[in-house]
């Protein structure tokens, strides 16, 4: 599905991502972890050509994401709130999304019913601009307007940050259906390992820019990590 | 602790992202700057001969007084238009040990810095110094120093508190652009003369020279008023309309367009929505108007088609130039969503093309109830509107793509107010000087001939717009990613 090669960027000198090679297959769920500064976001920004990498490339389904704009159908992406358009309703934005991936307002409507419950009720309807929404409802309605794409591939920047601990077990538990019934291909960023071990098959753990492992999640995988972030 | 503001302001100039790039362009605006100075100057040096020559035989020091009152009037509405508010992201200071005067005290030094100050000082001082010194005595010269000085702080902060007040509430702007008028229309039909009235008040002042302590007490206020809104409003602003229920709404008419439909309705409530480009709005309506003041009925029986063409192209193609200095910058709250998004940039450039397209066209209808003053102002409005939606949308798109300063119109906070770019120069002088190049050739067979020759090219120009998006998607690739980091550094 993606294969990363030979991919650096730095920032002033100081090198922020670099992989030499890395291949994520079609249907994994790949939980991002690593402190702060080890470039998991760039990662992100990199793999939705944002920035320009210094070298090395990005190959989603054959083609280069630098090169081609054929990845935008297949991806879904909510980093912060700069992928949302603060002017709108909820729902104008949901229709907007919609529209631009060819769906009519009644089959977005339907589709937001399934979110009734990771809504809360503070949502949908809620006569506000998405700009005055918490930041927790703004990331609720980002996460909601990604799958409402219904993609292949789906990025996730920290998401349990901002939620409140109910939604964080909602998000989970809709990833993990969203995933057996489309075979999504997920990345999630993390600081939560708890979380991310228990929803990804897959665990990268990045420092300074490297990917240094690289573990298939059983068991002994958070046992794993926490010995690494043990201070 | 304002040293350290400065400071602060200092740095973040010069750190910028379009700070380093554009180092050709500050040199270009430093030279317009000190070009500015000199003729200044030397208008002020030999303001004295000039008024010898154009008045002849009368007392050059009443003509003088006056012309004073006029040229503040002029230097309201210039200030209107170029001076800045003072930024300061105010957020990260408020939480600090800073009181909040200080804070404010900053915002108010910090706006004095600008060569706007400068003029009528370097205009008027040599004036004040060889003519009037000589005759009344240094005490004269002085009291009218004072004079200027003091009405150009007082414009200075009353231009400041009339823009913080209209991004709060744009109906300012209205009441503004309307007692203008009122005071140039009064004037120009003699309801009275400001001429006459400074005449009076400065030539008091030859006599009594104390009362330039009233122009001092004038600037004072207006100090002390700007001052103590800012102190009123130094929250964020964005508490303004909360509570209100948001409706959704919804633009059938769009839904036919498909996805270019859709970013056109997402630019209308842009507009719609948010305080800066509402204002824009606004005033894009006010200057629907401008044909009053462009179409005069002397020019038209002078038959000075060439002129009027530069109205009809300056009306017709209002909103281009007010809208499209910040195409996307408009947007760069949210652009990284759009570019990750399932939008194929090209359509994302046409959508800017369709939009600016249908503006110009209702801008034509609306403003062809000038051709009641004579049809042939049609066919110049026929011209310069081919010209704008084929030609004029196409550098704005282009410089657009060469724009990397991000805007924040979410907050409509008045210490987020952001100034124009360099390239925003560039960008106006093209806007200006490219209908006259196209024009001016073609005029020496006939001005209708290059009345003609304008709307010919613009249509040309129109029939190729799709060949120009696929052009213009391709530039803006080339600088994507400046564009996003640009946008990104709020």
């Amino acid at each position: 599905m993606i294969t990363v090669s030979n991919l650096a960027k730095a920032y002033a000198g100081k090198i922020v991502v670099d992989i030499a090679s890395l291949q994520v297959n079609d249907g994994e769920i790949i939980g991002l972890v690593g402190n702060n500064g080890a470039g998991k976001t760039t990662f992100f920004r990199l793999l939705l050509d944002l920035i320009k990498a210094d070298r090395g490339e990005i190959i989603s389904k054959e083609k280069n994401v630098a090169l081609s704009e054929d990845w935008k159908p297949y991806t879904a992406a909510y980093l912060d709130e700069g992928f949302l358009i603060d002017y709108l309703t909820p729902e104008e934005y949901f229709y907007f999304v919609g529209k631009l991936n060819n769906r009519s307002k009644a089959d977005v409507d339907e589709f937001l019913k399934n979110f009734d419950t990771f809504f809360d009720g503070s949502v949908l309807k809620s006569g506000k601009y998405i700009r005055e929404l918490s930041k927790g409802n703004q990331f609720k309605a980002g996460i909601a307007g990604c799958l409402l794409q219904n993609p292949e591939i789906l990025l996730l920047d920290e998401p349990f940050a901002n939620l409140d601990p109910t939604t964080q077990l909602r998000l989970i538990k809709m990833l993990k259906e969203m995933h057996a019934r489309h075979r999504m291909t997920i990345f999630i960023s993390s600081h939560d390992l708890n979380h991310v071990t228990d929803v990804s098959t897959r665990i990268l753990l990045m420092e300074k820019g490297v990917i240094i492992k690289d573990l298939h999640t059983n068991q002994d995988t958070l046992k794993e990590l926490e010995d690494y972030f043990k201070v | 602790m304002i040293r350290i503001l400065l400071s602060h302001q200092w740095k973040s100039f010069w750190r910028s992202r379009s700070a380093g790039k554009s180092l050709a362009m500050q040199i270009l605006i430093g030279f317009f700057t000190i070009y500015l100075l000199v003729s200044a100057i030397g208008l002020g040096v030999f303001l004295q001969d000039l008024l010898k020559k154009i008045y002849p035989g009368q007392d050059i020091i009443k003509v003088f007084c006056g012309f004073i009152l006029y040229y503040f009037l002029f230097d309201i509405l210039i200030r209107f238009l170029l001076q800045d508010l003072p930024t300061l992201t105010i957020q990260p200071y408020l939480v600090q040990n800073i009181r909040r005067s200080q804070l404010i005290r900053f915002l108010n030094v910090r706006s004095l810095f600008t060569i706007l100050n400068l003029l009528p000082l370097l205009l008027f001082t040599p004036f004040t110094i060889m003519s009037i010194g000589p005759v009344y005595g240094f005490p004269v010269a002085f009291a009218f120093v004072t004079s200027i000085l003091a009405m150009t702080v007082f414009n200075h902060f009353l231009i400041l508190y009339i823009k913080r007040k209209s991004i709060i509430n744009s109906w300012w702007l209205v009441m503004f652009f309307v007692v203008m008028a009122v005071f140039i229309a009064a004037d120009y039909f003699k309801f009275f003369s400001l001429s006459h009235i400074s005449t009076i008040f400065f030539s008091f002042m030859l006599a009594h020279s104390w009362v330039c302590v009233l122009l001092v007490g004038m600037a004072i206020l207006s100090f002390i008023n700007n001052y103590s809104f800012l102190l009123k409003n130094l929250y964020l602003e964005d508490i303004v309309g909360k509570g209100r229920k948001k409706e959704g709404a919804e633009y059938a008419f769009l839904n036919r367009f498909g996805a270019i439909g859709e970013l056109i309705g997402l630019d209308i409530k842009l507009i719609l929505r948010n305080k800066r480009p509402r204002s824009i709005g606004i005033l894009t309506v006010i200057f629907l108007f401008y044909g009053f003041i462009f179409y005069k009925p002397e020019f038209i029986a002078g038959e000075k088609w060439g002129f009027l063409l530069f109205g009809a192209v300056f009306i017709t193609g209002l909103f281009i130039i007010n809208y499209g200095q910040f195409l996307f910058a408009w947007q760069s709250a949210h652009f990284d969503g759009l570019m990750a998004s399932n939008l194929a940039v090209k359509t994302y450039i046409k959508s800017k093309f369709v939009l600016f397209t249908a503006v110009c066209t209702v801008t034509l209808l609306l403003t062809s109830l000038y051709g009641l003053l004579t049809w042939k102002i049609l066919v110049l409005q026929l011209a310069a509107y081919l010209y704008n939606v084929g030609i004029h949308t196409v550098i704005t798109v282009y410089f657009a793509t060469r724009s990397y300063k991000a805007l924040d119109i979410s907050r409509g906070s008045a210490f987020n107010y952001q100034g124009m770019g360099a390239e925003k120069w560039i960008y106006s002088i093209v806007v200006f000087l490219l209908p006259m190049a196209i024009y001016l050739p073609f005029s020496f067979i006939n001005a209708w001939a290059g009345v003609i020759a304008l709307g010919v090219l613009g249509l040309i120009s129109f029939l190729l717009q799709d060949w120009w998006v696929d052009i213009l998607t391709k530039e803006f690739f080339k600088r994507k990613y400046n564009i996003l980091t640009g946008f990104r550094e709020k």
